[in-house]
Order: structure tokens, then C-alpha cells, then sequence
């Protein structure tokens, strides 16, 4: 107050407290209306094809078709199938067995050849542009490129395996090998992404540790084991979140492979929406089975961010 | 002095935002205002019309417009050939109708249908496959087409679409559409490889001589036998007349659940099951729907279920033997052949359903779905052009005249796509011999009762 007052030097000026109160109040309403003036342009963006979709997506669940004709409103059926039913517990097991083949596969890979383009003094920038070609592979063109590869009568593979005497194998035809082969598809057009992903983070770790640490007589395995993975942390929470939305969400290759065949080996908990959505018209039971891949997504990103939390 | 500033300031920010949201309030109350006028204006007009039009009716309203017309692709030059329809239609029945032709992709057709229609702007015109329309009539965004079909002035087209076909357009109490076109799904023969073994004039006798003609017949380069095995392919449509033929059907007579019942049907799924286990066939679900074709058109596949408009390829370019085309050996109960059948019908959000009449009444017409039948190798609904078609092709005449009359369609339920679909894989499964017929036919019934039960 006393401070107010000595910062005024005539009397017309000078404020009572409750106007200071007042003034000050609406300066920081318009500060405040400043800001969300700024952040409007993507709020409203946000409201207008995230959060309404995804509420109107949650009241969904609760009712039957909708889209074409007026919605009914049945309750937790939707809710109940989703849990009841065979084929959603097949998508489910498919989509997590799928994840856990081809996250880790492409995590050891991309680590291995991260590694690699680390140490070798030449050649790193072609070697990279080579590897990160099979990522900028649209998942159809991937699809076409892999039929010519593995077909049973005129793919390369099974063309090669003949001329070896061996039988041809039915990569995509069998219901044992078909989820593992697409796993290795998604492998091969994620291990670019991720090889750059961790080389990036190798570039950025400070030498001198590792000078200091060679002098002490640490080997090259003890090294990476002791420094380099404790110090990719950061990189790998990034990495394991990332890949399981990702991998958790798999479609395109399914849709453009196998259709969820043969046998629904294949079909995923994305594919299973899709067809439910858009091929039956099933609204309200896909509407359930996405927020329970959204459920199922926020439980394993929490689960992953209490596993890889930093410890003291 | 410093606060007295930052005030003044302030109220130079505050007068700005003053203006700011006195201009937005304006612009809302504009906004409001024009669409009030807007909708006044069309509240206001569409009496007036409708007085206009009973005070004083007139008898041949010159018809204009854009109409949308969408279609799914039987060739790869759909688009030219349906140009050839519209310019007809603009030179004799409507020159100031505009008409809008698009694709849409079979593989997704339905996605992208129920797309369109959702929009609330859906082309006007929509060619529908009978496995689909019974779904989108039972959500209400197609017109029905009663009145239109049963006008008298139109009476004896109509009467010129066989009965058949009608029944398949005609469900849940209404008219969906004007049936067009035909596909049905033949067997195609190599004949000179069957003539080699001996089996040219006996293959199709029974089930028995048609897997004992696929075992002389296939070879290391041969596969004897071939069926679609895939859900993705459409793959029930080869498997559709071994169960008719003994009597089955997806769905019982009443529609109220799984129509697979029988000892015939449980012998039929057998033999099926029996055909693709005997070594006779490419692995299943090794080949699509293509590479079948193309397997058949190397010469590397003995007997192929297909489909028609592969006449037109092998026409084009003919194979180094010789071929024809045929329908599945009899079974029990009769001696079938499946067909799925197109019908042109109008959306109800249509808003030019005068003018989208007239175009599918012209695209029904005999010349114009003669023509288009005979450039994509389809078969058509109407009786009174069959003989008139594929004069210079032998292979759609015989389909047409000896394989359409033996064609028993699918049950237009709105669900029947979904209950195909979900017993689907019990045939996959069967297939590959992890199934016998008997334990086939009870897992796809329990598919089919659960997608009815909902």
C-alpha cells in the first residue's frame, strides 16, 4: 500500500486498494482471455475433431446404429459383447502376440545396427539412407513388395527354397505363420525409423564417460550394459510408449495382406473396429471395442511409465 | 504516473477488445439474419411451388439438373462405357440433366457406401449388389422405389425383368431398386487339359468324378481343381451352389436362423472339404482372386471357379488351349448355379428423384443395359434381349442362356453380408482339414445364429 502510494506522485493518481484489487483483477482476466485468444485457432480444432468425436464416440457405446438411421439406446450390451465375444478375444490376443513379436524384434535390430553405424568411421550416411527406405514404404506398397517375396508359386523366397529342393512355404496362407510374418514385415519398415531413433540418442551421450570408463578397464559389453543402456532411458520410455500405440493400432498391413485371415490368425483389434464401423454398420459395439483399445493403450502407456520411471 | 499509463494502456487494449467482440456480435447477428432469410425464403417458396405445381399441373416437366450416379467398376473402362449411357441420356431423354458418374472400390464398397450416405449428400443414383442394399433399405437411406416401378407407363418394362430378379429387389416390404445386371459365378474349364486325361465328357457328372477328374488331373504343373478360399475374395459365392444343391441355404426359409441343416448339406461341406485336402488345389489361401485367374489363363489350373467378366480377358487374349465354361456338378437336390444380381436404386436424401428415375429407367432399357452387359461380360435381368446378346461369344451365350435360368440368388437379409462373414472362417478352417463336414456345419450355424441373435 505504502508502496503504491510512494509510486504516485500526484494526488489525482493515486489508487485506493480497491481499485488496485479491481484493476489488477482485470488485467489478469484479459492476460487470461489474451492467452486463450492465442491457443483458440488449436482448441478449437481440438474440441471440434477430437473431444466431441471422442465424447460422442463414448455415448456411442451405449446405443445401437446411428450413423445412418436414429441411434437406440441399448444400455451396456455393446459393452457386454465386447467382453463376450470369441473373435474380440481373438483380435485382442492377436494384436497383444503381434506387439510382443515385433517391438521387441525391431528394438534388438534397430539397438544393433544403431550400434553399429555408431562405431564405423565411413560409409554411415548411404548406410543410413538404405535404411530408412523400407520406412518411407507406404504399408500397400510394403504389402505388394512382400507378396513378390513370399509367395508360395512365385515368390523369390519360395522360388529360392524350391530351387534348394525344399517345399515352398505358405507365409501368408497358414494360420501359425501368418501373424509372425507380418510381424516381420512391420519389423522391417519400422527398423530404419528406430535404428535412427537410437543412433540420434548414441550421437548426443557424452564421450568422456566412455573414455574414462575404458581407462578404468571397462570392456565394450560392460560399457553398453553399464552406461549405455542407463543413459538411453530417456530414449527407450519415448521408444516402448511410442511402438506399443503404435503396434497396438496395427491395420493397414492386416487390411492389405490378409484381411484378418486366414482363419482370423490375423485379424486385429483396428481391423475388427473397421469392419464392425464400417462393414456391418455396428456402431455402438465398434464404438466399445475402440475405447477398450483406448483403455487397454492408457493401462499399458501407465504401466510402461511406472516400469521405466526414473529411480533414485 | 506508472500505473496511470499502464491504465491508460489498458483501456487502449480494452477499447480494442471491445471492438473486437462488438464486431463478432455483429457478424453473429448477420450470420443469423442471412440464415434466417435463407430458410424464410425456402419455407416461404416450397408452398408456393406446391401450390404452382396443383393449381397448375404440368403433365411433362421439362426435367434438369446434376444427378450423381455411382457404380462399381466391371471394367477398366467403366467410365467410358457409362459416358456412352449418359450421352444417350442427355440426346434422348433429358439434355438439360447433368449426370455425375463415380466409382466407388468393391474391396470397400460398403465402408465407402455407408460413407456417402452418412454424409446426407449420397449420389442419387447408386448401383447395389443384392448382398448389400437389404442393410441400407433396413437404415432407411434408400427410397423406395413401389410407386415408381408399379407406374403403369412403365408397366410393360418391367414386365420384361424376369420374376426372379424382382424378388431379389423387392424385400422389407418395399422396392429397393431396378434390377440390371447379373454376375454369375461359372467354373471355367481348360479344355484341352481335360480331354488329355479323359474326363472331358464326365467331370461334371457328380461330385465323385469331378474330385476323381481333379486327381488325374493334377500334375506338377497342374493344379486340378481351384475355388476362391478367402473371405476377402467373395469367396462363399463358389461355395454357394454345393449347398444349394443340397437343399441348404445360409438362412432357413423364415430368415430366423441358420438354414445349414441337413445330411445333404453336412455331405456337401464334405465334399468340399474333401477336394481342397486332396492335393488337388494350390495351397489355401496362398492365391487371391487374380492369381487364380491368371494361374487358369497359364494353363496351370484344370477347373476354376470364377466369375463371368473373366470372358472378356480370355476372349481378348486367348489362351494356348482351348476353354469353355460350365456350372458345378449336380448335387441331391438340384443342380444350381449361383449369381449375384445388381439393382440401380435412388437415395432417399435425394433431392432430384424425378430426374434420377429417368436415368435408371434409361440405363434398364434393353439397348443401353444390352450394351453395357456385352462389353464387361455380365448377364442381364431382362428376357427379351438374351437372344439378341453375345452373338460373336460363345462362352456368355451359353452362360446366359443355359446358366442364368438355373441361378438361385442369396437371401436379401440385411445381416446376410455379416453372416457370411462371420462363418467364414470355419470354411477356412475346414478347408486346410482341421474340420470334418459335419463339425463345419455346426460351428458356421452357431456363427450365423449369433450374428442373427445380434
Amino acid at each position: 500500500m505504502n508502496e503504491i502510494r510512494s509510486a504516485t506522485s500526484t494526488p489525482q493518481l493515486t489508487l485506493s486498494l480497491e481499485e488496485h484489487r479491481r484493476l489488477r483483477k482485470r488485467y489478469r482476466r484479459r492476460t487470461t482471455l489474451t492467452a486463450y485468444a492465442f491457443l483458440s485457432p488449436n482448441l478449437v480444432v481440438f474440441v471440434a475433431f477430437l473431444l466431441i468425436p471422442v465424447v460422442w464416440l463414448f455415448v456411442s457405446t451405449f446405443r445401437t446404429k446411428g450413423v445412418l438411421g436414429p441411434a437406440e439406446f441399448v444400455g451396456l450390451d455393446n459393452w457386454r459383447d465386447t467382453f463376450t465375444s470369441p473373435l474380440v478375444q481373438t483380435s485382442i490376443r492377436n494384436t497383444v502376440v503381434y506387439s510382443a513379436m515385433a517391438i521387441p524384434a525391431v528394438f534388438v535390430i534397430a539397438m544393433v545396427l544403431a550400434l553399429a553405424l555408431n562405431a564405423i568411421p565411413r560409409g554411415g550416411a548411404p548406410t543410413r539412407v538404405a535404411l530408412y527406405v523400407p520406412t518411407l514404404q507406404p504399408a500397400v506398397v510394403a504389402a505388394f513388395i512382400f507378396t513378390f517375396v513370399l509367395h508360395p508359386d512365385f515368390g523369390v523366397f519360395n522360388f529360392a527354397l524350391r530351387g534348394l529342393g525344399r517345399d515352398p512355404i505358405n507365409f501368408l496362407g497358414d494360420t501359425s505363420l501368418a501373424l509372425p510374418t507380418i510381424a516381420g514385415i512391420e519389423v522391417w519398415r519400422g527398423t530404419g525409423f528406430w535404428t535412427m531413433m537410437f543412433l540420434a540418442s548414441l550421437t548426443a551421450l557424452p564421450n568422456e564417460l566412455y573414455h574414462a570408463a575404458e581407462l578404468d578397464g571397462a570392456g565394450a559389453i560392460r560399457r553398453f550394459v553399464r552406461m549405455t543402456l542407463p543413459l538411453l532411458r530417456p530414449t527407450f520410455y519415448f521408444a516402448v510408449i511410442f511402438a506399443t500405440i503404435v503396434n497396438l493400432q496395427l491395420f493397414d498391413s492386416v487390411f492389405a495382406l490378409t484381411d484378418g485371415g486366414p482363419v482370423n490368425s490375423t485379424i486385429t483389434v483396428s481391423l475388427y473396429i473397421y469392419r464392425s464401423l464400417f462393414a456391418f454398420g455396428d456402431i455402438g459395439f465398434g464404438a466399445a471395442l475402440s475405447f477398450l483399445l483406448v483403455i487397454t493403450v492408457l493401462l499399458l502407456t501407465g504401466l510402461q511409465t511406472f516400469l521405466l520411471r526414473e529411480r533414485k | 504516473m506508472g500505473i496511470t499509463s499502464k491504465h491508460n494502456r489498458y483501456c487502449g487494449k480494452g477499447r480494442f477488445w471491445q471492438l473486437l467482440a462488438v464486431a463478432f456480435v455483429c457478424a453473429l447477428i448477420a450470420t443469423a439474419c442471412g440464415n434466417d432469410s435463407e430458410t424464410g425464403g425456402t419455407t416461404d417458396t416450397t408452398p408456393d411451388t406446391t401450390s404452382t405445381s396443383s393449381a397448375e399441373p404440368d403433365p411433362t416437366p421439362a426435367l434438369s439438373g446434376t444427378i450423381g450416379f455411382i457404380k462399381g467398376p466391371h471394367s477398366a473402362m467403366e467410365a467410358e462405357f457409362q459416358e456412352q449411357i449418359i450421352a444417350d441420356f442427355k440426346a434422348q431423354v433429358a439434355p438439360d440433366v447433368n449426370v455425375n458418374f463415380s466409382t466407388y472400390d468393391w474391396p470397400v464398397h460398403v465402408a465407402e457406401l455407408t460413407t456417402l450416405f452418412a454424409s446426407g449428400s449420397p449420389p442419387d443414383v447408386q448401383y447395389l449388389v443384392d448382398l448389400i442394399y437389404p442393410s441400407f433399405a433396413e437404415e432407411g437411406v434408400l427410397h423406395d422405389m413401389t410407386d415408381l416401378v408399379n407406374d403403369p407407363s412403365w408397366a410393360q418394362e418391367r414386365s420384361k425383368i424376369s420374376p426372379f430378379a424382382w424378388d431379389l429387389a423387392e424385400q422389407q416390404g418395399g422396392t429397393w431398386g431396378v434390377p440390371v445386371l447379373g454376375a454369375v459365378y461359372n467354373i471355367f474349364i481348360n479344355e484341352t487339359l481335360l480331354e488329355e486325361a479323359g474326363v472331358l465328357d464326365s467331370w461334371d457328372d457328380s461330385y465323385a468324378s469331378m474330385l476323381a477328374a481333379a486327381k488325374s488331373l493334377t500334375t506338377d504343373e497342374v493344379y486340378g481343381f481351384a475355388s476362391r478360399t478367402s473371405a476377402a475374395d467373395f469367396a462363399w459365392w463358389d461355395w454357394y451352389p454345393y449347398i444349394h444343391n443340397a437343399g441348404g441355404d445360409v438362412l432357413s426359409q423364415d430368415w430366423s436362423e441358420c438354414g445349414l441343416v441337413g445330411q445333404d448339406v453336412v455331405d456337401a461341406m464334405q465334399f468340399l472339404i474333401d477336394i481342397h485336402t486332396a492335393g488337388v488345389t494350390p495351397a489355401i489361401g496362398s492365391v487371391d482372386n487374380q492369381g487364380l485367374f491368371d494361374l487358369f489363363a497359364a494353363g496351370r489350373i484344370a477347373i476354376l471357379h470364377h466369375e463371368t467378366p473373366n470372358i472378356v480377358s480370355l476372349n481378348e487374349n486367348p489362351p494356348d488351349f482351348d476353354w469353355s465354361v460350365a456350372a458345378a456338378p449336380p448335387g441331391p437336390q438340384g443342380n444350381t448355379v449361383m449369381g449375384n444380381f445388381g439393382i440401380l436404386g435412388i437415395a432417399e436424401a435425394s433431392d432430384n428423384k424425378e430426374a434420377a428415375w429417368e436415368f435408371i429407367k434409361h440405363w434398364a432399357s434393353a439397348p443401353q443395359v444390352g450394351r453395357f452387359a456385352e462389353q464387361v461380360s455380365l448377364q442381364v435381368v431382362r428376357t427379351d434381349i438374351i437372344n439378341d446378346l453375345f452373338a460373336d461369344n460363345e462362352a456368355m451365350r451359353k452362360v446366359q442362356t443355359e446358366l442364368v435360368p438355373r441361378v438361385q440368388g442369396l437371401q436379401p437379409h440385411p445381416q446376410i453380408l455379416e453372416a457370411l462373414q462371420a462363418a467364414w472362417p470355419v470354411v477356412e478352417n475346414a478347408f486346410r482339414g482341421n474340420l470334418t463336414g459335419e463339425e463345419a456345419i455346426a460351428q458356421m450355424c452357431a456363427a450365423i445364429d449369433g450374428v442373427l441373435a445380434g
